[in-house]
């Protein structure tokens, strides 16, 4: 009993020798002690035995100091007449209530691209994209890890494509240089971009889904068309389905057709967004135009703080 | 403009999906910008023509879109490879039911589903 209505007591003893006393563990030790042995300054001459237990209960577990009691006429009047409202107090509370709102605003966004961000993340997740090995357009070996250090813009298609592919490797060429443009004074200072290894911010794919007719020498030729900084990618018949595959991609190309046949492929039409890690962010359709889909990859870009790990 | 349009033009340019051009690796170069460009622009004729006529389906009213666009049909042919043309003539009718679907479920009252509904999984048909 003793010992626990003393500790809660002992603060502010403590407190009011503090000032005059070193605070060395020694000193500090050696007060509590005094603490201990006599009761607090402010309390009147004590009294043995029970009734001071009884005492010591009126304020049982109570430090705070008591609440100035209005003193004069004057002052209680000013209370009356004001209320417990100020002009001051409604301008804080309005500068706050403006705060917050824009913080949760901002914060409800930035949590959404999380959360569409981490989706692809995780166990139990469906997982988009993977390991894969397959020719640019220069014919050179390019794989999954080529992607990493940097995000990346992923677009399956193919190059005798009728209409809808060339209409969104024009609108991938816009994304590419919006995000470029956005970037620009960003790169090397900021986290998503490891500039050792990459120039662009965004590395653009495009991965063929007609191999038999995408050789690199055609692919090379149709994309310059596009963009200088897109990477085309093709393989062989089981490499890209299996590319297909991972990324979720329907693959409907016959095998064994030849270069000079006429036909068409279908595919699926979405923008991939990869991570600097390699993992799915986000699905870009053809809903979204150009410069809304650069927002988007921006903003993802910007969340980014995982750092580069290889 | 209206290169293709009418039945005399004298000597139309060699269409680029009938000589293709080989690439350096063996291969075919798929058709450029402005291949591209005529193709399309054959198909736009193409179309109207089939609109101004009240022709839907360019492939089951064949013989009505011959007697009534034959010039356009034959620029089309001529500009763009077979299975493009089949592709734009299908697409038409794909987009046809899709807008009339449209209209019918505005008119039931139905909402458009907010944007990014769609999941990555998600397949489009017919797509190219």
């Amino acid at each position: 009993m003793q010992v626990s209505t003393m500790s809660s007591l002992c603060p502010r003893a403590f407190h009011l020798s503090n000032s005059t006393v070193v605070d060395t563990a020694r000193h500090t030790t050696s007060s509590v002690a005094r603490c201990l042995r006599e009761p607090g300054p402010w309390r009147p001459i004590p009294s043995p035995g029970n009734k001071q237990s009884f005492r010591l209960r009126s304020r049982p577990f109570s430090t705070a100091p008591r609440r100035a009691a209005i003193k004069t006429i004057q002052q209680a009047k000013a209370r009356a007449r004001s209320g417990p409202f100020s002009a001051w107090g409604a301008v804080a509370f309005l500068a706050a209530g403006v705060a917050i709102t824009f913080y949760f605003r901002n914060e409800k966004a930035r949590l959404e691209r999380q959360r569409v961000a981490e989706a692809a993340k995780g166990v139990g997740r469906p997982k988009v994209g993977g390991k894969f090995a397959l020719l640019d357009q220069e014919g050179k070996t390019f794989t999954d890890e080529d992607m990493k250090g940097g995000y990346s813009l992923v677009y399956f298609g193919f190059s005798h494509c009728p209409d809808i592919c060339p209409e969104e490797l024009d609108k991938m060429a816009n994304m590419i240089d919006l995000v470029a443009s956005t970037t620009q004074n960003r790169i090397g200072a900021n986290s998503f971009v490891d500039p050792s290894s990459r120039k662009a911010p965004l590395l653009p794919l495009f991965i063929t889904c007609d191999p038999a007719r995408d050789t690199p020498a055609v692919l090379k030729h149709y994309l310059a068309e596009f963009h200088p900084g897109l990477v085309g990618l093709t393989g062989t018949w089981e490499q890209v389905k299996d590319v297909c595959k991972k990324y979720r991609v329907y693959f409907s190309t016959p095998e064994g057709v030849k270069p000079g046949m006429d036909y068409l492929v279908d595919h699926s039409i979405y923008f991939y967004l990869m991570d600097p890690e390699g993992d799915f962010v986000e699905a870009i359709g053809r809903q979204h135009s150009a410069e809304r889909a650069a927002k988007i990859i921006v903003e993802h870009m910007k969340d980014w703080k995982g750092g580069v790990k290889r | 403009m209206g290169l293709f349009t009418t039945s005399s033009t004298p000597t139309p340019p060699p269409p680029s999906h009938a000589s293709p051009t080989p690439s350096p690796d063996g291969a075919f170069e798929a058709p450029d910008r402005q291949s591209r460009a005529h193709c399309w622009r054959a198909r736009d004729d193409f179309f109207a023509c089939l609109e101004r006529n009240g022709i839907v389906d360019g492939i089951r009213e064949k013989d009505r879109a011959e007697g009534a666009c034959g010039s356009e049909g034959k620029g089309l042919d001529r500009e763009c490879a077979a299975s493009w043309v089949t592709y734009f003539k299908q697409r038409r009718v794909m987009e046809h039911n899709k807008k009339q679907t449209l209209e019918k479920l505005a008119k039931e009252g139905a909402r458009p589903m907010p944007e990014g509904m769609a999941l990555p999984g998600d397949r489009r048909k017919p797509t190219s």
